[in-house]
């Protein structure tokens, strides 16, 4: 089982990756493979379980996208194919089809979600998120520059909040195939022990989880916090 | 009119300060908020002294400028500064305020040193254009704020006047990028025996060059991507420091300076923290910007202080209790200060309370710095015990098992007091307070419980 992370020398923000290692502290025997810049990405041709990237500089978003850009058909008949893929913040964005900033250039994604980024470099959002997937309440975090605005099927329904277009109206992210790409941003599945359960059954291995009591005190913890009435999502 | 209206908003301002000593406020920047709300462009009006030093960055920005407003002062320097108020525009504008005329000309002070945010730049600089700006270094702080560094990099790139020196650290490859085209000088500290090639901690922000992408070898480095650099495609590389620290001596608590003439200058180290090292160079190279000499500046140093409130220490009844500011939403700071903590000799006993209290009742912390954080330091022999405490002591105890700390150290308390009677407390053991920057009146509450504690157990004060 190997897990491959794309360009951690610049999608590494936020302790993103902290969700891959810790899928490997559940499950010893996922291997873990860092592909950089310069390098091809193994999981067109090669077997890979699961493919993760993540938050990244405005800098970082250019690079990624022009290194996956040769790779843009292969990347959409293997998510669609089923291939598991975890975007988490504005990796999301690279899988789109454009990000516009008022203080850059625009960056073209890969056009594999149907979705334009907006940016707004000086108006930070910043704000928490209840969701649904499946039977499991979801939680996590935004902080972000802007937000998307396309069609696609979202990844979590909104609870508590903002979706994907930064209203509370829309739902959260993309789903394509095996694709996940989500807005949310930080260590994911730690703080989503459910989330990771389902991960991990996807992946085909057991769903015990590393520090399994502890992660579900915290999850349980923040859920409640997060729910009660007078919490106001955004910061 | 512009100027009316500014006259209207310093009068204003001036009258309120008199307002909040009656009731009790001394010390706010209300003055500046209420002059900007006035006059937005309270700054550009506002008299300056004739020579001006910013200082921004991450972290050390108010522990280098309050060096330098204490040296300056020293030597007979009047200095015109925002150390009792804040670093963004309202507290610069106080300092103004409290410094000028009634028709806003600048009086006694001939310089002045200003503790600038980051993220402030866009509304200081087009008004405040210092001479000197100096950028201690550049590294992830609040996520929600900061975003990352290369973020707040460009925006000081797009901010900072054009005319001002800088004045920044050759170790720190981010903020050497900043306004490229200004004239410039460097500190550093030179090779160290216990520097790496291999980065150990979790965050390290320059992998890859800034010109062409290539990889990036370091040479030596001695924490995160503080060390020096050389691009493998392209040849880009750290720049040579003009005020470099060597034969730094962490126990003996000496160094020399060497300037790019040769000439080494012998200084006793103020501190025994390589980030503080950093400070004290920072310090060096503006003085000697200044025109002070390195004697005058060695001299200046002996009377000189790290700000109480981040790092303390009192003996109480054989116990050690030492209160560390571990900066909240800040990995770096956090890890610098674990690195630190593993690196004094003896048993230690921590009380994680970094909590961020001002967001604890209404919204709910982002954890997702905790990751960045390197809290594996902290899984050593001598840290005998780790009792985590406040809103996110369940978030602590998690990422401290991830860190691999074993379970049996850590214990878990909602309550910040009660947590106090989880700690062992060993006669002869150093007790941390790792504290936040909004949770220093809590955990300074929190200090006087447990000094009452070990004082009730017979012990003394010292």
């Amino acid at each position: 089982m190997r897990a491959e992370i794309l360009f951690p020398e610049v999608c590494n923000l936020y302790g993103d990756l902290q969700n891959v290692y810790y899928l490997q502290r559940c499950c010893p025997s996922l291997e873990i493979v860092e592909t950089d810049l310069k390098s091809k990405p193994r999981f067109p041709e090669e077997d890979v379980t699961l493919v993760f990237m993540g938050s990244t500089t405005e800098q970082g978003l250019k690079l990624a996208a022009d290194a996956l850009r040769p790779y843009r058909e292969a990347i959409a008949e293997k998510v669609d194919a089923g291939q598991l893929f975890l975007a988490t913040g504005n990796a999301l964005d690279i899988l789109g089809d454009a990000i516009d900033s008022d203080a850059a250039e625009r960056i073209d994604g890969l056009g594999l979600l149907p979705t334009r980024a907006e940016y707004h470099m000086m108006q930070r959002h910043n704000s928490f998120f209840v969701g649904k997937f499946e039977d499991m309440d979801i939680v996590g975090f935004k902080s972000l520059f802007g937000h998307s605005h396309g069609m696609g099927d979202a990844l979590f329904d909104t609870v508590k909040g903002v979706g994907r277009d930064g209203t509370p109206q829309s739902g959260e992210g993309f789903r394509r195939g095996g694709l996940m790409a989500t807005y949310l941003i930080g260590p994911l599945l730690i703080l989503n022990p459910p989330l990771c359960k389902w991960l991990l059954r996807q992946m085909g291995a057991d769903d015990t989880l590393a520090f399994e009591e502890a992660a579900m005190d915290s999850y349980r913890k923040r859920l409640s916090e997060f729910m009660e009435p007078g919490r106001s999502w955004k910061y | 009119m512009g100027k009316l209206r500014f006259l209207l908003a310093l009068w204003l301002g001036k009258l309120s300060i008199p307002a909040l000593k009656i009731t009790r406020h001394n010390g706010t920047d209300f003055p500046g908020s209420l002059a900007v709300r006035v006059c937005p462009d309270f700054l550009k009006y506002v008299g300056k002294p004739p020579v001006m030093v910013a200082v921004t960055g991450t972290n050390g920005k108010t522990t280098v400028s309050n060096m330098l407003v204490d040296i300056l002062e020293a030597e007979g320097h009047h200095v015109l500064s925002n150390r009792a108020g804040s670093n963004i525009t309202s507290g610069v504008s106080t300092a103004f305020i409290r410094n000028c005329d009634l028709l806003g000309r600048v009086k006694r002070c001939d310089m002045a040193v200003l503790e600038i945010d980051e993220r402030s730049a866009p509304k200081i600089y087009p008004y405040v254009r210092p001479n000197y700006i100096l950028i201690t270094n550049l590294f992830r702080d609040s996520i929600m704020r900061n975003a990352h560094p290369g973020y707040i990099a460009d925006i000081l790139s797009r901010n900072l006047p054009r005319e001002s020196k800088l004045i920044l650290n050759a170790d720190d490859l981010i903020s050497c990028g900043v306004a490229e085209e200004n004239d410039r000088c460097y500190f550093g500290i030179g090779r160290m025996p216990g520097d790496v090639t291999d980065c150990v901690n979790l965050l390290n922000d320059m992998r890859i060059c800034p010109r062409c992408a290539g990889k990036l070898r370091y040479d030596y480095r001695r924490y995160h991507h503080i060390g020096h650099a050389v691009c493998e495609s392209c040849g880009f590389h750290s720049p040579e420091a003009d005020y470099l620290a060597e034969q730094v001596d962490l126990q003996a608590r000496t160094m020399v300076v060497r300037e790019k003439n040769g000439v080494q200058h012998p200084y006793d180290l103020i501190t025994d923290s390589l980030f503080n090292i950093y400070n004290m160079m920072a310090v060096i190279a503006a003085l000697r910007q200044l025109g002070l000499s390195h004697d005058t500046i060695r001299q200046r140093f002996a009377g000189t202080k790290i700000l109480e409130s981040r790092l303390s220490e009192e003996s109480i009844g054989g116990v050690n209790v030492i209160m560390q500011m571990s900066k909240d939403k800040n990995a770096l700071a956090c890890s610098r200060n674990f690195d630190y903590i593993r690196s004094k000799p003896g048993r230690k006993e921590l009380l994680v309370m970094m909590n961020c209290m001002g967001v604890s009742k209404n919204w709910s912390e982002n954890p997702s710095w905790m990751y960045d954080t390197d809290f594996e330091f902290l899984n050593h022999d001598d840290i005998v015990q780790l009792v985590c405490a406040g809103p996110r002591a369940r978030d602590y105890k998690l990422r401290l098992l991830l860190a691999g700390i074993p379970e049996e150290k850590i214990f878990l308390e909602d309550d910040e007091f009660k947590a106090l009677d989880k700690l062992y407390l060993t006669p002869g053991d150093d007790v941390y307070i790792l504290y936040g920057v909004d949770g220093t009146p809590l955990a300074f509450r929190v200090k006087a419980r447990l000094k009452e504690l070990l004082l009730a157990k017979g012990g003394q004060a010292q």
